[in-house]
C-alpha cells in the first residue's frame, strides 16, 4: 500500500493533489520524557505563557508585588543602610497574601481546567501511568511557587551584595541567604501540594479558587485569633505578651504558621508572626509532614479514581 | 533519560496464526465490585482493517475498550493488542494505539493546533515532530483552515474531528473509536464515516469503531463483532453479516395471518413486526416466493421494501438460533 511508504508521491513526477498519509518514522520518547513535557507545559501555563494576555495578569502582578521589598531594599542599601529584609521570613505578611492570591488563581489553572473539560481520558489513554499526571502537575506547581518565592530572595541578595565590600561580607550574606532559600523550598512544596489537592476537588475554577482562598485565609486568621486570645495581646502583628502554651500551639492551625514554626524550631532567628514554638517545635515539624502527607494522599486518591471515560 | 523505544514497522511478525491478529482475547471476564458483570467470557479475534464493535448501550463496549488500553484490570481471562498483553504491557499498547472517547473531552479555550500538538507530545513525539504531526492530522480530518481557532468556537462535527485528530497524531497502529458519530447530524455522520473509512483503507491503520447502531457503521466495516450483556453474539466478516441483515418488509392491508402461514409453507421464516411481516432474504428466490405467495392468495399488497435490520433484531435472531440448536 502506498500509505506505508514514507515518501508517497515523491519522484514519480505526477501532479500531487494529496500527499497522502505519511507514517512517523522518527524516535518516540519514553514515559519519563512525556512526564517532563507535561510538567513543562503546566509550568508555562501557570505563568500564562502560551495563553492570552488575560492569563498573564495575576502571575505578573503577584510576582511584581512580591519583588517590591527586594527593590526597596536595594534602594536603601545603595544609600548606605544595612539590609532591611531578613532572608528567612522575607516580609511575612506580604508573602502570605501574595502566595494565597497566586495559588488560588493558578492551581485551578493547572488542574481544574482538565477536569472541567474531561481531558483526562486523553492523557490516560497515552503511555502515562495514572499517577504520572498529578505528579507532573505537582512538580510544575512547586516550581512555579518556588519561582515566586525564591526569585525575590535572589533579588534581595543581589541588591545587598552590590554594596558589600570584600569577600567576607559577600560570604556572610550568602550564608544568610541559604537558610532563606531552604525555607522557601519548604513553603513551595507544602503550599503547592495543598493548593493542587484543593483545586482538584472541583472542575469549576471559581469553586476551586474560593476553596483555596477560604482555607488559607480562614486558617491564618484563626491562628492569629487563637494566639491573641491565649496571650491577651493584639492580633498577629500586635504587641508584646507572655508566650504561654496556648500561644505556642496556636500556629498549628494554619499552613503558613506551621511553616514558620518549623523555621523557628530549626533555628531561624528572625521574628515570626507568632511566638516561637519553644518546646513544641517537633510538633510543628510533625504537623508539616502530616499536612504534606495528607495533601499528597489526597491527590493520589483523586487521580486513581478518575476514570478513563 | 530520553528512552527511545524501538517501534515495530508493521504488525508483530511472530508466530503464524497470531501474527495477523490486532486484538485477541480469551475468556475475558470483567466483574465490577458492585456485582455487575460487564464482560462475560468474551473470546474474540480482530484482524487488520476496520472492525465494527456493535452492541446496545451497556453491552460492555466501553469496558472492552478500557481493558484493551490496559486501563482496567480484568477479573479473569486474557487480552492482547498488537501482540502485547493488556495486563502487563499497557504502556506499549497505549503508545501504539489512538483512542477517541465517546464523551466530550476538549478544552474550549485553546486552539486545535495547540491542543493536538500537546497531545502529540503526550504520545511521546519530540517537540518538532509533534507540531508537524498535529498539523498533518488536522489536515487529514479536514480542519486545516480552522486549526488556529479556539476549539470552543467549533461546531459539534468539527469537535469530533479534533477528537479524531488527537487519536491520529501519534501515528498509531490501531485506533479505538468509541461512538464517533454520536451527536452528529446525518451529513456530519456520513462525512465522519468517510473519514474513518479513509483512515482505515488508505492510511493502513487498523480501526475498531464502536456503535450501538449497526446500520450506521456497517457500510465502512470489513468485520463486525457484536456483543450483548458482555457476551460475544457474533464475530464475522461484513459480507456474512450483511446477508443476515438483509430483510424484506411486507405490509398487506388484510390477511397477514394467512400470508404468514403461506410463507412458512414455502420454506421462509416470516416474523411479525407490528402490522407487517419480515422475511430474511437468503437468495433471489426469496423475492419470487414472496411475490407468488401474495399473488396466489390475492392479498392487497400495501408495501414491499428491502431494508437492513436493526442490531436488536439480529440479536433476537441469534437467541432464537441458539434456542433451536439446543
Amino acid at each position: 500500500m502506498t500509505a506505508d511508504t514514507g515518501t508517497a508521491g515523491a519522484g514519480h513526477g505526477g501532479v500531487i493533489h494529496d500527499i497522502g498519509y505519511r507514517r512517523y518514522e522518527g524516535p518516540r520518547l519514553g514515559r519519563a520524557a512525556i512526564v517532563r513535557a507535561l510538567c513543562w507545559h503546566s509550568l508555562r501555563s501557570a505563568f500564562g505563557i502560551g495563553r492570552g494576555a488575560k492569563a498573564k495578569i495575576v502571575p505578573v502582578i503577584t510576582f511584581v508585588i512580591m519583588c517590591l521589598p527586594a527593590v526597596a531594599n536595594a534602594v536603601s542599601v545603595a544609600q548606605g543602610s544595612p539590609r532591611a529584609v531578613p532572608y528567612d521570613t522575607y516580609i511575612f505578611q506580604l508573602r502570605v497574601i501574595v502566595m494565597i492570591i497566586f495559588i488560588a488563581a493558578l492551581a485551578p489553572e493547572l488542574v481544574s481546567r482538565d477536569l472541567r473539560s474531561h481531558v483526562l481520558p486523553l492523557y490516560f489513554s497515552r503511555p502515562l501511568r495514572r499517577l504520572d499526571y498529578p505528579l507532573a502537575k505537582l512538580a510544575a506547581f512547586i516550581l512555579a511557587c518556588l519561582a515566586m518565592i525564591e526569585i525575590p530572595l535572589l533579588f534581595l541578595y543581589l541588591g545587598t551584595i552590590t554594596q558589600a565590600h570584600g569577600g567576607s561580607a559577600i560570604w556572610h550574606e550568602t550564608r544568610a541567604l541559604i537558610p532563606g532559600l531552604l525555607v522557601g523550598l519548604m513553603w513551595a512544596v507544602l503550599l503547592a501540594a495543598i493548593g493542587l489537592v484543593l483545586s482538584s476537588l472541583s472542575g469549576r475554577r471559581a469553586y476551586s479558587t474560593g476553596t483555596i482562598a477560604i482555607y488559607f485565609f480562614l486558617t491564618w486568621i484563626l491562628a492569629g485569633i487563637l494566639d491573641s486570645v491565649s496571650t491577651g495581646r493584639g492580633p498577629i502583628t500586635g504587641g508584646v505578651g507572655a508566650a504561654n502554651t496556648g500561644a505556642r500551639l496556636s500556629g498549628l492551625v494554619s499552613p503558613f504558621t506551621v511553616l514558620d514554626g518549623v523555621r523557628q524550631w530549626l533555628g531561624g532567628t528572625s521574628r515570626g508572626p507568632l511566638p516561637p514554638p519553644g518546646n513544641y517545635g517537633p510538633l510543628y515539624g510533625a504537623m508539616l509532614l502530616l499536612l504534606l502527607a495528607a495533601a499528597l494522599t489526597g491527590l493520589a486518591v483523586r487521580y486513581r479514581k478518575a476514570g478513563v471515560a | 533519560m530520553t528512552a527511545q523505544l524501538p517501534l515495530r514497522a508493521g504488525p508483530p511478525a511472530g508466530t503464524p496464526g497470531s501474527a495477523a491478529a490486532v486484538i485477541e482475547t480469551a475468556a475475558l471476564t470483567k466483574r465490577y465490585p458492585a456485582g455487575v458483570t460487564a464482560l462475560d467470557g468474551l473470546t474474540v479475534t480482530v484482524g487488520p482493517g476496520i472492525t465494527g464493535l456493535v452492541g446496545s448501550n451497556g453491552a460492555g463496549k466501553s469496558t472492552f475498550i478500557k481493558i484493551l488500553l490496559g486501563l482496567l484490570p480484568v477479573t479473569s481471562g486474557q487480552a492482547a493488542v498488537l501482540g502485547h498483553d493488556c495486563a502487563s504491557d499497557g504502556e506499549q499498547i497505549r503508545m501504539l494505539t489512538g483512542y477517541m472517547p465517546e464523551h466530550d473531552c476538549l478544552p474550549p479555550d485553546v486552539t486545535a493546533t495547540e491542543f493536538v500538538t500537546h497531545l502529540g507530545r503526550m504520545s511521546g513525539l519530540p517537540p518538532t515532530a509533534a507540531k508537524e504531526r498535529a498539523a498533518e492530522s488536522l489536515r487529514h480530518v479536514g480542519l486545516y483552515e480552522e486549526r488556529y481557532r479556539q476549539i470552543g468556537t467549533y461546531s459539534t462535527g468539527m469537535k469530533q474531528r479534533v477528537k479524531l485528530a488527537q487519536a491520529l497524531v501519534g501515528d498509531p497502529r490501531l485506533m479505538l473509536l468509541d461512538e464517533p458519530t454520536i451527536g452528529l447530524d446525518p451529513a456530519g455522520r456520513s462525512s465522519m464515516l468517510d473519514l474513518i473509512s479513509r483512515i482505515g483503507a488508505e492510511f493502513g491503520i487498523s480501526i475498531v469503531v464502536s456503535s450501538h447502531l449497526l446500520g450506521e457503521i456497517e457500510q465502512i466495516c470489513d468485520h463486525l463483532v457484536a456483543i450483548d450483556g458482555g457476551r460475544l453474539l457474533r464475530s464475522d466478516s461484513m459480507t456474512s453479516f450483511t446477508q443476515v441483515s438483509q430483510v424484506l418488509l411486507i405490509e398487506v392491508d388484510e390477511g397477514i395471518g394467512v400470508l404468514q402461514a403461506e410463507l412458512a409453507e414455502r420454506g421462509l421464516r416470516p416474523q411479525r413486526s407490528d402490522r407487517a411481516l419480515l422475511v430474511q432474504i437468503e437468495t433471489d428466490a426469496t423475492y419470487d416466493a414472496v411475490r407468488d405467495a401474495i399473488a396466489d392468495l390475492g392479498l392487497p399488497l400495501n408495501r414491499l421494501e428491502q431494508r437492513r435490520r436493526h442490531v436488536e433484531e439480529l440479536f433476537h435472531d441469534n437467541e432464537e438460533e441458539a434456542r433451536r440448536d439446543r
